[in-house]
């Protein structure tokens, strides 16, 4: 009996090892640490420090310009980074289970701007006024900072991708339809659509990123800011269904595919289908295009509109009218985590003056300082960046609410209902109301 | 008279003391890792767990469940998820077993066309998803190009853009991936049906359809049975094709109760009521599942 009883052996020696792993400390205590002189023991506690950092890939990120900045962070501060960098989704997959359940998984986070509002309610992030020198974020973009600040006053990120969206359009096939202005209104840009269209220039004024998912309550936003709508008031309370311009926007968006202004596929497109389209130079508008755009329209593997497109301010409901929308992400430190000063020193090297222009410089990151507009060196690189100056200031972000998942999964199924046929602007709007009711304000 | 009382005998020589010591190690692990977490979500989907809302935590009792019931997202989730898996199925078993017959037959490269046959099945399911996401695109899509080319469509359409269009791409996508499996393991079974059978039917004079219909479908039943309710199963788990391929579009017909469980749980951060979603819809695969094996392996023994 011999095999038995290696089997029982080893069986028993599993079982004892899962006791004991289970009970053995998280930390080795400090009485256990070995005994070394003091400047040495610092400088090995620093070398062995590591952080885990995670954040998206930044969409023109091609040649991994943020990662080499962050080995270059690693050589100077003797601080090792885990680095983890996927795609939004995934990223926001692994990162909301993890600081939701208290985790301390990660140091340093990307912190969305649709997230604001829950993370300050739920005390995720750790206030980076602990860390920061007074008058740090002084020469920032005021409207980034405010975006990441809480009711508190306090700010809990700053960002690392200024991500506004601007108004792009093809000079050229708009000159071929006759037109030798991009449109000041939301009526000119219809008529400039259908004229391009009709003139075959091209197949439709524009190919909208309108599928069922999260972005299309970017959209959302973006229209209703455009015409001049509210979704919410300060505390939270709904506009969408009672602000006249709000239904404006959506019944615009509807008439859109109705007319012909819009690509009908726009429905089934997510951000990159859209982008490629007017690449591809089938759509004459691009209204939220992102802020590298310009470097893929010089890409002939993408484009074939290489020296055609422009840069517009986004067509208001009304002459002298504009709006952007704008997403900024920010690096957060979790409440959790247990390397808050290194997290600070990897966030202060990332968004430095001196980080923010060599990635503006690389692959045309839009800078967070104020003063990187009218860097000489930049402004001779991107000499469109003085229309993105003009509409910067037009900016806002998405709505600040504790319920804004709710918001998206709701008003996406609404909206695209309404822009299928299936129901009215009017109807969407009110079946929004009725499904996020137990959100609106109490009287 | 001396008693002599047997020898007690050292643990490991009872049998069963011996397999449960062996069976613990594995028995912790899945206690770990799948009951504890079970257990866990079960108690979980009592409760309002609102992460983004913490100061309205309570126990909520069958409130979720309850709303549940009344909830039309929730519901039509359902109802979309059990359209595209009883398709699925129906069209996977038929072709499933029109398949095998024919690898089942004696021609040249059979081997390789089995080979061959099992590669929709081993590929990821994300590559699956992204590769159907562009045939049914609609502007550059192979679809639309290919039914332009044989003249059957004047102008490319926007195929995920109509409810019944959508449903019904969805649902050949997913045959595509899942008839292989299906294939092997009717394949399987046709093996085993021994060869006299037929020659003696065709001494009866029976056809060959007859033949199909009284030897080979009652003798391959016990294996079509598995894999329609397995198929069944991994229809209401069908998760990265529907994100990718509609994301749940157009305006939530597509949408399965898996994405639904997705939004709410990750999305809307409301993990009390997802849990109560994800155990309900299980309940709801469980029972007609049970009742269904039940009755169906009686019927295959009777056969």
């Amino acid at each position: 009996m011999k095999r038995p009883s290696l089997y029982l052996f080893v069986s028993l020696l599993l079982i004892l090892s899962f006791v004991l792993a289970s009970c053995a400390p998280t930390a080795v205590p400090a009485t256990e640490l070995p005994q070394a002189s003091a400047p040495e023991a610092t400088q090995s506690a620093a070398e062995a420090e590591t952080i885990t950092v995670i954040f998206p890939k930044h969409e023109a990120d091609l040649s991994g310009a943020f990662e080499s900045r962050i080995r270059e962070f690693e050589n100077q501060s003797g601080i090792k980074v885990e680095l983890i960098q996927s795609d939004w989704d995934s990223v926001a997959n692994r990162i909301l289970p993890e600081i939701s359940t208290g985790g301390s998984a990660y140091d340093v986070v990307e912190f969305d701007n649709g997230w604001v509002a829950e993370w300050c309610g739920a005390g995720w992030a750790t206030p980076l006024n602990d860390f920061m020198p007074a008058g740090y974020t002084d020469g920032m973009i005021p409207g980034l900072v405010d975006l990441f600040s809480c009711p508190d006053k306090k700010v809990y990120g700053i960002v690392w991708n200024n991500d506004t969206r601007f108004f792009y359009y093809n000079a050229e096939k708009l000159a071929a339809a006759g037109f030798n202005e991009p449109p000041k209104t939301w009526d000119e840009f219809k008529q400039m659509g259908i004229s391009a269209k009709e003139k075959d220039v091209v197949s439709y004024g524009m190919a909208p990123f309108w599928n069922q998912e999260w972005s299309l309550g970017n959209e959302f936003h973006f229209w209703t800011y455009a015409f001049g709508g509210e979704i919410v008031d300060e505390k939270g309370c709904f506009l969408f269904n009672k602000d006249p311009n709000t239904l404006a926007a959506l019944q615009y968006m509807v008439d859109s595919m109705k007319d012909g202004v819009s690509n009908p596929a726009g429905m089934t497109y997510n951000q990159a289908a859209s982008q490629d389209a007017f690449l591809k130079g089938d759509s004459l508008f691009m209204p939220q295009g992102i802020a590298g755009l310009m470097a893929y329209t010089k890409d002939a593997s993408v484009s074939s509109v290489d020296g055609q497109i422009k840069v517009g301010l986004v067509p208001g409901a009304r002459a002298g009218m504009s709006a952007a929308l704008t997403l900024p992400e920010a690096y957060a430190i979790p409440a959790q985590s247990e390397h808050k000063e290194a997290a600070w020193k990897f966030i202060e090297f990332m968004t430095s003056r001196e980080t923010n222009k060599a990635l503006a410089q690389e692959i045309g990151v839009l800078p967070i300082w104020t003063d990187l507009y009218a860097d000489a060196d930049l402004t001779a690189k991107y000499p469109f960046w003085s229309e993105f100056q003009a509409q910067l200031s037009t900016a806002r972000g998405l709505s600040k609410l504790t319920w804004y998942g709710d918001f998206v999964d709701i008003s996406t199924a609404e909206v695209h209902k309404a822009l299928a046929g299936e129901q009215t602007a009017q109807e969407a709007l009110d079946n929004m109301a009725s499904g996020l009711s137990q959100f609106e304000c109490k009287p | 008279m001396k008693i002599t009382r047997p020898r007690s005998r050292p643990v490991f020589d009872d049998p069963r003391t011996l397999g449960l010591l062996l069976i613990a190690p594995a028995m912790l692990a899945i206690l770990g890792v799948v009951l504890l977490p079970m257990f866990n979500s079960l108690w979980l989907s009592f409760q309002q767990h609102d992460l983004s809302r913490p100061q309205e935590d309570a126990f909520v009792w069958l409130r979720n469940y309850a709303d549940l019931l009344r909830d039309p997202r929730y519901l039509n989730s359902l109802q979309a998820t059990f359209k595209f898996s009883l398709f699925s199925v129906l069209l996977e078993l038929a072709l499933g077993v029109a398949i095998a017959i024919i690898l089942n037959q004696e021609f040249r490269g059979r081997g390789f066309v089995r080979g061959l046959m099992i590669l929709p099945w081993a590929m990821p399911s994300i590559v699956n998803a992204a590769m159907w996401k562009w045939i049914y695109n609609a502007d550059y899509g192979a679809l639309n190009a290919l039914l332009a080319q044989l003249h059957i469509i004047d102008h490319y359409q926007v195929w995920l853009a109509e409810p019944t269009t959508a449903m019904i791409l969805i649902i050949l996508a997913n045959v595509w991936k899942e008839t292989p499996f299906t294939v092997i393991l009717i394949l399987a079974a046709l093996q085993t049906i021994p060869e006299d059978l037929y020659e003696a039917s065709r001494v009866d004079g029976a056809t060959e359809w007859q033949s199909f219909l009284g030897i080979t479908l009652p003798l391959i039943m016990p294996v079509l049975m598995i894999a329609g309710l397995l198929q069944f199963i991994w229809g209401f788990q069908t998760f990265e094709l529907i994100y990718i391929v509609t994301g749940g579009g157009p305006f939530s017909s597509t949408e399965m109760t898996n994405l639904r469980v997705y939004a709410t749980t990750f999305r809307s951060l409301r993990f009390g009521y997802g849990a109560a979603m994800a155990y309900l819809t299980s309940l709801i695969i469980f029972i007609p599942a049970v009742v269904y094996i039940r009755s169906a392996y009686r019927k295959v023994v009777e056969v």
